[in-house]
């Protein structure tokens, strides 16, 4: 044994007494207590040595199951109910990830608005247990709020205690292939089922209840290059999942579930193969490691039956010389039929890319109005900069006006809708110029807008970060990165370059025209999602760690409270007993917040928060 | 999970090298490249392309991959013993093995060991 210093004996003397309170309970008690099950600790040992205090109170269970009834009694969540808006609930609940699936992220609590915005206080939190970004947007149902952190936990808790009901901890391989850390976005709920995807490339179903596992199904081989980090969209019985993987040459798909028996009822690639349409926009052999990854959640108008899908970069990211052509389906949007997953139309927003711009950012359902009609909108701040409106009926295209202020890879737009590229903004083997938006670009696929159809606003967390590209030669091989270069971050990052900051902006676009309505500056860039009430506010948080209520109307800060780790996740709003809540999760991955320019000195650690606005 | 049988070879290779100290190492094929301009260049492009975009990186971030720049190394930092590392893989890790892909095969490889040395800070 070492020799131990006060601290460490101090820190034995408490593991000694942890380990024998909690040894002195018997199972009995454990199964009598109303909190969930509790684990047997792991006999790894008795013996003690300073080298091994911690291993000494590893606990082996991974899988809390809840045996209690729990829940209001609202019964099964029907296809009625998600396919229902959510105004149609009041605000009860939160029931997919982007609120209802015109994914407007706008919550119909009036409660929560500038009049009332001084009585929103803390009411209770809950940790991750993690590292990582804690990016998750929790699911509220029945008075039960179901949530995912970083490395796939997926927990139930008590919607108006944080009392915990069950737990499962997902057991990960050590050689994950991620490109951008270990993040979930949040499971999804139907009938008494909740479904999540995992970072090593599977979906799963459980009761809501009690946590038990009912499916287990492997989308694909994660060691391929795969991973997964939306949560499902759920379509009548399908369970829809896209997968990561754009940064390894794979080819990119989303496939649809069953959501009783977890058996693909189909799969839709992204990439054509030799023959089929599309697959003239590659040259030579590279469609076949063509990426275009599908790895976040979709949108679906029931009155169309279109799924709307989008897809990420043609791989390798920054050379393009091998894959001439435009590279569909990539950096596109597909309208689905759900029935049998195949494609009704597509709209290509970065053809040929080479800066890593995915398709993938945050899509809305919107009524647009054009000169007196009402046209069927997708509205999106897309990766590239750019804000586009596409007719979602036949996908054509209507408008796209920049969202940034340092937009500079492409010099205009096109009336059909393709970027005329500057050709000064190419990656290069020695580059020199900031091109912007950076390779994270302005708003990012892992964070989710909101907007106000109210007010003809759509709120958009942006990053101002721009970087040098710079080219290299790539080789392919099955599971390992397969980029062709690299971005180099330079704002925010003083050299030679010349310390150029980067920031942020929640910026309000009207969609209806484009025009920006207001923008909210914030001295770090922008990578959490955004909430809207109607009540009037915007919520949203930051990299330096606070959570932020802004003037719908103005951007003005009405309500600012400072959470600890740096803000990756996306704030929802629910309503219990006539009361208004708030949730939001801090925790940030360094790894990104580096690559965008901002501050890493606040440790990783994420801690879930819940603010309530009493009747 | 996925386990990966671990070869004799990767076992064997740390010990054998461990014998053999930095002074000791004996001239590699990249060390025939280090006076070629032309060759150090592919290999900093082949490691720009395929091994900076987000595991090693050009400068010390902070990511989980090694920086390959410095005087620590965790597999070996031998010439040979990098070659045998790119070539193989380090089992239940993202670095898996090249194997013979590289477009010129073992001269590629090479190349990137020479632009790796031509860049590394000087180490005790």
């Amino acid at each position: 044994m070492r020799s131990l210093n006060r601290s460490s004996i101090k820190l034995l003397l408490l593991t000694l007494l942890s380990a024998a309170f909690l040894w002195g309970c018997s199972p009995a008690e454990q199964q009598s207590s109303p909190s969930p099950d509790v684990p047997e600790m792991s006999e790894s040992s008795n013996t003690f040595n300073g080298d091994d205090v911690a291993e000494a109170l590893v606990i082996s269970t991974t899988h809390w199951i809840n045996q209690r009834d729990i829940g209001d009694g609202e019964g099964p969540v029907s296809n009625e109910m998600l396919t229902e808006p959510q105004s149609a609930s009041a605000g009860r609940n939160w029931l997919q990830y982007g609120g209802d699936y015109s994914n407007n992220r706008h919550s119909p609590i009036e409660q929560l608005s500038t009049e009332n915005i001084d009585r929103l206080s803390f009411e209770w939190g809950f940790p991750s247990g993690t590292l990582g970004q804690f990016a998750v947007s929790p699911i509220v149902y029945d008075g039960i709020m179901y949530l995912t952190t970083s490395y796939n936990r997926l927990i139930a808790l008590d919607a108006r205690t944080g009392e915990m009901y069950w737990r499962y901890d997902h057991q990960q391989p050590e050689d994950l292939r991620l490109c951008c850390g270990p993040a979930n976005r949040v499971a999804s709920i139907h009938g008494d089922k909740i479904f999540m995807a995992t970072l090593d490339a599977r979906i799963l179903a459980f009761d809501r209840f009690s946590g038990e596992k009912l499916w287990d199904s492997e989308i694909i081989e994660y060691f391929r290059g795969f991973s997964a980090t939306s949560a499902p969209l759920i379509v009548k019985d399908l369970a829809l999942i896209g997968v990561g993987g754009g940064e390894f040459g794979v080819r990119g798909f989303f496939d649809a579930y069953n959501i009783n028996t977890g058996e693909r009822e189909w799969r839709h690639y992204t990439v054509p193969a030799e023959g089929e349409p599309g697959y003239e926009t590659w040259s030579g052999n590279s469609y076949e490691t063509g990426g275009a990854p599908a790895w976040t959640i979709g949108t679906y108008d029931s009155e169309l039956n279109l799924v709307y899908w989008t897809t990420g970069n043609p791989a390798p990211d920054w050379n393009g010389d091998a894959r001439l052509g435009d590279n569909l389906f990539s950096d596109s949007v597909l309208a689905i039929n759900p029935d049998t997953g195949e494609r009704v139309w597509y709209y290509q927003f970065t053809p040929h890319d080479v800066w890593d711009y995915d398709g993938n950012s945050h899509l809305f359902q919107a009524d647009l109005d054009q000169d007196g009609e009402t046209v069927k909108a997708l509205v999106q701040a897309n990766r590239n900069g750019f804000f586009y409106a596409i007719n979602r009926e036949n996908g054509e295209f209507i408008r796209a006006t920049s969202y940034m202020e340092q937009l500079n890879w492409a010099d205009s737009m096109e009336p059909s809708g393709r970027p005329v590229v500057n050709p000064a903004a190419l990656p290069s083997e020695e580059p020199t110029m900031r091109i912007c938006p950076g390779a994270l670009g302005g708003m990012n696929g892992s964070v989710a807008g909101s907007l106000n159809p109210e007010l003809g606003l759509a709120f958009i967390p942006v990053i101002e970060s721009c970087q040098l590209m710079q080219k290299g030669l790539s080789m392919f091989v099955e599971g390992q990165m397969f980029t062709g270069g690299l971005p180099i971050p330079v704002d925010g990052v003083p050299d030679e370059i010349g310390d150029v900051a980067a920031y942020g902006h929640i910026s309000a676009v009207n969609y209806n025209t484009g025009d920006i309505a207001w923008r909210y500056y914030d001295p770090q860039p922008m990578m959490a999602g955004t909430l809207s009430t109607a009540g009037g506010l915007v919520f949203t948080g930051s990299q330096t760690g606070h959570a932020l209520g802004l003037d719908a109307e103005t951007g003005d800060v009405v309500w600012r409270k400072r959470l600890g780790g740096g803000v990756r996740s996306q704030p929802i709003a629910y309503e219990l007993d006539g009361d208004a809540y708030l949730a939001i999760a801090s925790g940030n991955f360094q790894g990104i917040a580096a690559f965008a320019g901002a501050d890493i000195s606040i440790p990783e650690g994420g801690q879930l928060y819940v603010f309530k606005i009493d009747n | 999970m996925q386990m990966l049988k671990p070869t004799a070879l990767i076992y064997l290779i740390p010990i054998i090298l461990a014998s053999c100290g930095p002074g000791t190492e004996p001239p590699s094929k990249a060390d025939e490249y280090l006076a070629d301009t032309a060759a150090v260049q592919r290999g900093r492009s082949i490691f720009v392309g395929t091994c900076a975009g987000y595991c090693h990186r050009l400068t010390p971030e902070v990511i989980d991959a090694v920086y390959l720049f410095d005087c620590e190394w965790k597999h070996g930092g031998s010439d040979e013993e990098i070659f045998n590392t790119v070539t193989n893989g380090v089992p239940n890790t993202r670095m898996i093995g090249f194997g013979t892909n590289f477009p010129e095969g073992e001269d590629d490889l090479w190349k990137v060991i020479a632009f790796l040395k031509s860049n590394r800070a000087e180490c005790s």
